[in-house]
């Protein structure tokens, strides 16, 4: 639990909130470079951190992060024009550089003030089909995160972005809460073949979308029948959760029993302050990143083999998407929660009754919470130690900042291409830290 | 860590995590937990955050264990008992 005032700190991101402040201390993934495809195409809007931002890609294809209303009357610049290496303004004229330079101001013949003054413009780099910005004081960024995926040419990496109406801690605690697998995902369990029933069939979820989590081995829920590959490996709801800071946030182990005697079922998360989850047996990663204190993105990032069709690569980014509830377009981010199908339900169909795959399961109790959840109610117990690992790092982040030093896991020294998850059955006196060869413990955290 | 500006607040979140690591390390020991003792200003901060628990008499806890209020117990230092 946290006190109501804790709580407020924790969830609220706007400028000059303690969390908003820690946040702005790191590289933040702010919108999707395929919004952007091509010098002076449209301009988009982002809102990240409870602040509106214009994003554009200028003549010479260099990215802009922009305020977005415009220095002089405060039109919007994602109305504005994007031509001849800048955004102009529909209002009045005035034209901005990527770097914020005011490059032209028709109604205002003097110099003077255009050569004083900038428009707020933020740093940004391209990378694992995002843009990254840094919304902190100029001076204090961090190395840039070189994550694997991150680094993969455009064409083999995958992105997709739900929008929800909820506060971002919400979905943030929900990609590192691995004891709620085996229940709220029983349907995608199902349809690969395992978990305590079986849908046999696709017919409620109309196609299998979101299987791409790898799980090892495989195990056969009825005796004698051969292992097969590709199925969840346990029905041990009540995993162990072992977690060591390091260098980046932590990395916590889920274990569980595994139908194989003498072995265990391990997935190792990695969790990188303070947006991004490496979860084990995903080729990518989870990031959750706060719109304003009361809705978020969920963007997934996956890296496809090298060398892959481009068609196939188009279909795997179509893959788990059903318009009525989301999409990939712009307009078509927000989920809209299906209606819970109690009949199916009812007839065994279906466990939780949404369609649409893991995560609109995960956005429909994460957005049930309300959209700023209090945690003044809670009961948390020891398997949400991932959880209130979180909060602590995010915590001390906010004292330390207060305290004038640098908030936890900026990234300083870290190799981030050698940050790992893992999924594995291996044997039961093996050590989980093995899975991830990149593993470094760091101190625990002071009180 | 200079807590002198940050002691505004109750940090629950540090002592919910000290907590729970206690809770982990006492069962890979074998040992049976069964209490959680507290400082008096977490206690209050418990009472405080769930009136409805206190009406009916419910015991206040914490990680599926009662607390105790206990003066000897610092407030970020919880103990497993």
């Amino acid at each position: 639990m946290l006190t109501e005032e804790e709580n407020e700190a924790l969830c609220r991101v706007g400028p000059g909130t303690p969390m908003g402040k820690v946040l702005r201390r790191y590289w933040t993934p702010a919108f999707q470079l395929g919004d952007l495809p091509e010098p002076d195409c449209p301009p988009v809007k982002v809102t990240i951190l409870g602040e509106n931002f214009v994003a554009f890609r200028d003549t010479q294809g260099r990215l802009g992060f922009l305020d977005e209303l415009c220095c002089h009357r405060g039109a919007s610049l994602t109305l504005g024009r994007v031509e001849d290496c800048g955004i102009r303004c529909l209002y009045h004229g005035w034209k901005y550089a990527v770097d914020g330079t005011i490059m032209e101001t028709p109604n205002l013949a003097s110099t003077t003030f255009r050569e004083r003054v900038k428009h707020g413009a933020y740093p940004v780099r391209e990378a694992g089909g995002l843009g990254w910005v840094y919304l902190g004081p100029p001076g204090t960024e961090p190395p840039f995160p070189n994550f694997g995926w991150a680094s993969a040419p455009a064409d083999e990496v995958v992105v997709s972005e739900i929008i929800m109406d909820c506060n971002w801690m919400q979905a943030q605690e929900g990609s590192i809460d691995s004891s709620h697998v085996g229940i709220l995902h029983l349907d995608t369990l199902a349809t690969m073949g395992s978990g305590p029933r079986s849908v046999g069939s696709f017919d409620f979820a109309g196609e299998p979308w979101d299987l791409d989590m790898q799980v090892p081995g495989g195990a056969s829920r009825t005796p004698g029948e051969a292992p097969r590959p590709g199925v969840w490996p346990s029905e041990d709801n009540a995993p162990k959760i072992e977690l060591e800071n390091t260098p980046f946030g932590f990395h916590y182990a889920a274990i569980r029993d595994a139908s194989e005697p003498g072995k265990k079922f391990v997935r190792v998360t990695a969790f990188v302050m303070p947006y991004t989850a490496l979860i084990g047996g995903s080729n990518g990663a989870v990031i959750v990143v706060p719109r304003d204190d009361y809705s978020c993105s969920t963007i997934g990032v996956f890296r496809l083999p090298p060398g892959t069709d481009k068609a196939v690569a188009a279909e795997r980014a179509r893959r788990g998407i059903d318009p009525a509830v989301w999409g990939p377009e712009p307009e078509n981010r927000k989920l809209k929660l299906p209606k819970q199908d109690r009949a199916a339900m009812a007839a065994g169909q279906s466990f939780a009754g949404f369609r649409g795959g893991n995560r609109v399961q995960d956005g429909a109790v994460q957005m049930s919470s309300g959209p700023m959840y209090d945690r003044a109610k809670e009961h948390l117990v020891p398997a949400d130690l991932a959880i209130i690992r979180l909060r602590r790092l995010f915590a001390d982040s906010i004292r330390l900042l207060e305290a004038g030093h640098d908030p936890v896991g900026r990234g300083e020294g870290t190799d981030f291409t050698q940050v790992t998850a893992a999924s594995s059955i291996i044997d039961a006196s093996a050590d989980w830290r093995d899975l991830v060869p990149g593993h470094q413990a760091s101190k625990e955290p002071a009180n | 860590m200079d807590r002198e500006v940050s002691e505004l607040v109750l940090w629950m979140s540090v002592v919910v995590d000290n907590a729970c690591t206690q809770i982990w390390d006492a069962a890979d020991g074998g040992v049976k937990v069964t209490s959680l003792r507290v400082s008096p200003v977490v206690y209050d901060a418990v009472a405080a955050a769930r009136p409805k628990e206190v009406a009916r008499h419910y015991p206040l806890m914490l990680l599926g264990l009662p607390i105790v209020a206990d003066r000897d117990v610092a407030t970020y230092d919880p103990v497993v008992a």
